[in-house]
């Protein structure tokens, strides 16, 4: 079994084969959770957004989100979430809300204003409404990280930085996919006997390797994130779905979005400084601290819809789609794409079922009953645990290679060690994927270097490999830093400059 | 308590690059100054003297004389700061500062001082393992930049527990582009258990006779079938010429240092050496930040406050060397870019949006780093008529319009000759000798 694409739902179904007992192979062009998987909000939807305009997913969400705070406990943060109302929001949808709640199954209670004020002090003074729902937050990066492992203990083989060229097929079967090693260069066949394409918003483009098309749609959604935690819990705009109406917390920090932009080109996502502009505008009036308060950086995903007629943007479902391409003559290839993070068990369940019925396999899925194993891959995603870890046991030898999120040497061995066991050494921006070095203040200023120095004492880097290892690490965060860039944080580009380009002279070296 | 009213014929505002060089110039013309601002952005310098070396774009060019390159700088961009003055002023400039930094005890391996076919750029290894081309050279740097022109055989070490310095990281890069470069780590006597290490604190430990033996004996083992020895910048912060030929002697190698990130011993020498002359400077210096400067009677007006005291200034004359957004010389209101202390018009594009690239790297810079104070050739800002602003208000330094030192590797010549021009322009009208 072959499955492309790293994300969630990829790292998912790579889980549930290998826990029915099918062997798969699991590639991604870049990394686990590189996509849409590591650039959402990170939040484990009650299903409450979506009752109004997509009852179906509002009901999986449900589902779904209950069974994962049972069964992945340690990439959840059970924070429950707030709807709240302000001065101008639509009555009839506050009066409808309590019923489509009951209706969905979802649990809603009404707050009293002033109690709702005392649990979390941020919201506007101006509220009408406010509705506890069972929404949570989950960890994107540690949910695939764990799945990813789990499925490795059961003999799933995990390809970073692998390629899809071309797939190779008779009589409208394929044989084989012809990929590349994007950092070596190197082509090579992957034999599969069936294929399973779960690349997101690459989807239509991974089909048409196959000769098959998805309509698809893309949407560019973008959030910022905020230097402290604001609240406790979620909070959400109690108004038809729209932009910058939910801010989930997440460890020691807050995001604030989204926004529902289409684009053409998959090939350069980044939020705009009008975007975030216009978060921050639209968030500070539910929250109206957001206006202030100092932000970290911001980023921007694309949400793969699956086209169904004319619809745009945020009419199209949010439900999932998953193709069997048997019917249009390519028999063993099946496209799972759309979707909620929160739904992505029940999409990799779903689509292992269409696979395993064709190789005759009767294992019933295990992902809704067997719990999540927490592993060593995921260990330090979240915001705020590695300054907890080196707090409670000091270890002074341990040089920190990040000051501002604390992370040390021994806690890159850990990541490296990960790497490594798949096969491939260790990148940057892996590393920094894998937890959270860049991620504070200094957005790599310096931890970037250090970590290179670190990566080639042990072995892990070789040649200039640093060079333009640094150079795409550093431009990454730039691509979230640049939009927030208003006065202050003028003074850190100059600093950054000043090392990089005046001392380093990297714009020109090479 | 208030003391009396300095008066003074020039005030200095600031103490980076370009105000040391300011005071500086003006002792050399027996102008007596005071000058104010902290010195903290000379922490960064690397302890080179960049002139001119990238002509940024889209296809950036490097030049190998900077001066070929001032003049292919200025066709264009004719405004650049280096379009108001002559190759002669830009020498004068480099050669006064340089011989009062080596009167402080930093040397520089500097070009044949009148020649302008030897004023080439040359070429330090940084800490990225890149080459890092520059016109003055530190004499502390110098066996590295001769070792890379003469393709011999380098060792970096580097020290457990000193973040951002990685020898195998420079070894393997500098390999890559075919220098003969190796890498090797010793831990730092005395403190071999310590996570954390700081250069300023190892280049205090070295100016201690036994550490510093000790240091060389850990070094030794790793000279063989070497040429040359590359250590982070921590050979002390007063004695480091001293240091280093001790080192030099017992290894029987040349040795060379590596400017390392902030806060880098490379720039607290050069601050040390400033401050430990300023009293042959014949210079008031007060290490505060001064907020508030009023216009009377065609004189400069301010207040300095130490402790107890506060003392009025009124000076004759005033260079505004506050740096850029670090040094606080710019900063934004309301998404417009705003020069601080006089509210002089900037020049910058026309909206937020503009600011920047999206490529952190771009090779032709953001455009927000051109933006500054705009001036007539004696560098003395413009008001929004194009006029000039006062008649003894002068601009030096990263404040100026039209520059981007850091992909231009200019910062210290802008500093250096801005300093230099507005100086001179300011000693034509000063009848030279004290006047307090």
């Amino acid at each position: 079994m072959l499955i492309i694409g790293g994300g969630t739902t990829g790292t998912g179904i790579a889980r549930d084969l290998s826990l029915r007992g099918i062997g798969c192979v699991l590639i991604d062009q870049k990394d686990i959770n590189a996509g849409a998987s590591g650039a959402n909000h990170g939040l484990l939807h009650s299903g409450a957004r979506y009752m109004l305009k997509d009852s179906e997913t509002a009901v999986e969400c449900s589902q779904e989100s209950e069974l994962l705070k049972r069964l992945a406990p340690r990439c959840i943060e059970d924070t429950g979430g707030l709807f709240v109302a302000v001065a101008k929001d639509d009555d009839r949808y506050i009066a409808q809300f309590p019923g489509l709640c009951r209706q969905h199954g979802i649990a809603c209670t009404p707050l009293d204003i002033a109690d709702a004020r005392t649990k979390e002090p941020c919201l506007a003074p101006d509220l009408k409404a406010v509705f506890h729902v069972p929404d949570a937050v989950v960890d994107p990066f540690r949910l695939s990280l764990d799945n990813a492992a789990d499925a490795q203990k059961h003999g799933a083989r995990i390809l970073r930085n692998t390629r899809v060229m071309e797939f190779i097929s008779h009589n409208g079967t394929l044989s084989a996919a012809r990929v590349q090693d994007v950092r070596t260069g190197k082509i090579f066949l992957i034999e599969a006997l069936q294929y399973i394409n779960a690349t997101g918003a690459w989807a239509d483009k991974v089909a048409a390797m196959a000769g098959v098309h998805i309509p698809m749609l893309y949407s560019k959604g973008s959030l910022v994130i905020t230097q402290n935690r604001i609240s406790s819990r979620v909070i959400n705009r109690l108004r038809p779905a729209s932009d910058a109406d939910i801010l989930v917390p997440g460890g020691t920090v807050s995001i604030i979005g989204t926004t529902s932009l289409e684009i053409d080109n998959l090939d350069d996502i980044r939020p705009t400084m009008d975007e975030v502009d216009m978060i921050i505008r639209q968030g500070a009036v539910m929250v109206p601290v957001l206006a202030t308060t100092r932000y970290i950086r911001a980023y921007a995903g694309v949400r793969p819809l699956v086209k169904n007629g004319s619809e745009k943007g945020r009419t199209i479902s949010r439900n999932y789609t998953l193709r069997d391409h048997e019917a249009e003559g390519v028999e063993n290839l099946v496209t799972i794409t759309g979707g909620k993070l929160t739904t992505y068990r029940l999409m990799a369940e779903k689509t292992v079922d269409i696979v395993a019925k064709r190789l005759n396999n009767t294992v019933s899925c295990q992902t809704a009953v067997l719990p999540l194993p927490p592993s060593k891959k995921g260990a330090w995603t979240e915001p705020g645990k590695s300054p907890r870890a080196w707090a409670a046991h000091p270890r002074p030898k341990d040089t920190l290679i990040c000051e501002c999120e604390m992370v040390s040497e021994s806690m890159v061995d850990d990541i490296v060690d990960t790497l490594n066991a798949e096969g491939s050494p260790p990148s940057l921006e892996e590393v920094g994927r894998r937890s959270r070095i860049g991620k504070g203040p200094c957005q790599g200023t310096f931890c970037s270097f250090r970590l290179a120095a670190y990566l080639y004492h042990t072995g892990n880097l070789e040649g200039d490999q640093g060079f333009f290892q640094v150079k795409a690490f550093v431009n990454e965060r730039w691509k979230g830093f640049m939009p927030l860039v208003r006065d202050k944080e003028l003074m850190r580009l100059e600093m950054q400059e000043s090392f990089l380009c005046g001392l380093f002279n990297m714009e020109v070296d090479r | 308590m208030n003391q009396p009213t300095l008066h003074t014929p020039l005030a200095v505002v600031g103490s980076g690059m370009a105000g040391m060089a300011a005071a500086i110039f003006a002792r050399n013309r027996g102008i007596s100054t005071v000058q104010v601002g902290r010195v903290s952005e000379i922490g960064f310098s690397s302890g080179c003297l960049d002139l001119f070396s990238i002509l940024p774009g889209r296809q950036p060019v490097a030049f190998a004389n900077p001066f070929d390159g001032i003049d292919a700088l200025v066709k264009k961009m004719p405004c650049h700061p280096y379009s108001r003055v002559t190759h002669a002023q830009i020498r004068r400039a480099f050669v006064q500062f340089t011989d009062f930094m080596a009167s402080a005890g930093i040397c520089f391996h500097g070009p044949e001082k009148y020649s302008r076919h030897a004023w080439n750029n040359q070429y330090i290894i940084t800490p990225a393992g890149t080459l890092k081309p520059t016109c003055w050279v530190p004499a502390a740097m110098k066996a590295g930049t001769e070792a890379i022109a003469g393709n011999q055989r380098i060792c970096i070490i580097d020290i457990k527990g000193l973040k951002g310095f990685g020898a195998m990281q420079m070894a393997r890069a500098m390999q890559s582009k075919g220098v003969h470069v190796t890498g090797a780590t010793i831990a730092f006597p005395g403190r071999e258990t310590a996570g954390d290490l700081m250069c300023e604190r190892l280049a205090w430990d070295l100016e201690t006779p036994n550490v510093l033996e000790q240091f060389i004996q850990l070094v030794k083992p790793h000279l063989q079938q070497v040429d040359v020895l590359g250590l982070p910048a921590i050979l002390g912060i007063y004695r480091f010429e001293k240091l280093r030929r001790i080192m030099e002697q017992t290894l029987g190698k040349p040795v060379f240092e590596i400017p390392t990130l902030s806060p880098s011993v490379t720039g607290m020498r050069m601050k040390e050496a400033y401050m430990g002359k300023i009293a042959d400077l014949d210079l008031l210096h007060f290490p505060i930040t001064v907020s508030d400067i009023f216009q009377d009677k065609n004189e400069f007006v301010f207040s300095v406050t130490q402790g107890m005291e506060t003392r009025k200034i009124r000076a004759k004359n005033l260079i505004l060397a506050t740096g850029r957004f670090m040094g606080k010389g710019l900063g934004v209101r309301d998404e417009q870019i705003k020069e601080m202390l006089f509210d002089l018009p900037v020049t910058q594009p026309e909206n937020r949006s503009g600011w920047l690239s999206n490529d952190f790297f771009d090779p032709a810079g953001h455009p927000v780093n051109r933006a500054g104070i705009e001036t007539d050739d004696c560098f003395r800002p413009l008001d929004k008529a194009g006029a000039v602003f006062h008649p003894r208000l002068y601009a030096a330094g990263s404040i100026l319009a039209y520059q981007d030192w850091k992909r231009e590797k200019s910062g210290a010549g802008i500093s250096l000759v801005s300093a230099f021009k507005a100086v001179s322009h300011i000693a034509q009208n000063i009848p030279a000798g004290r006047s307090e």
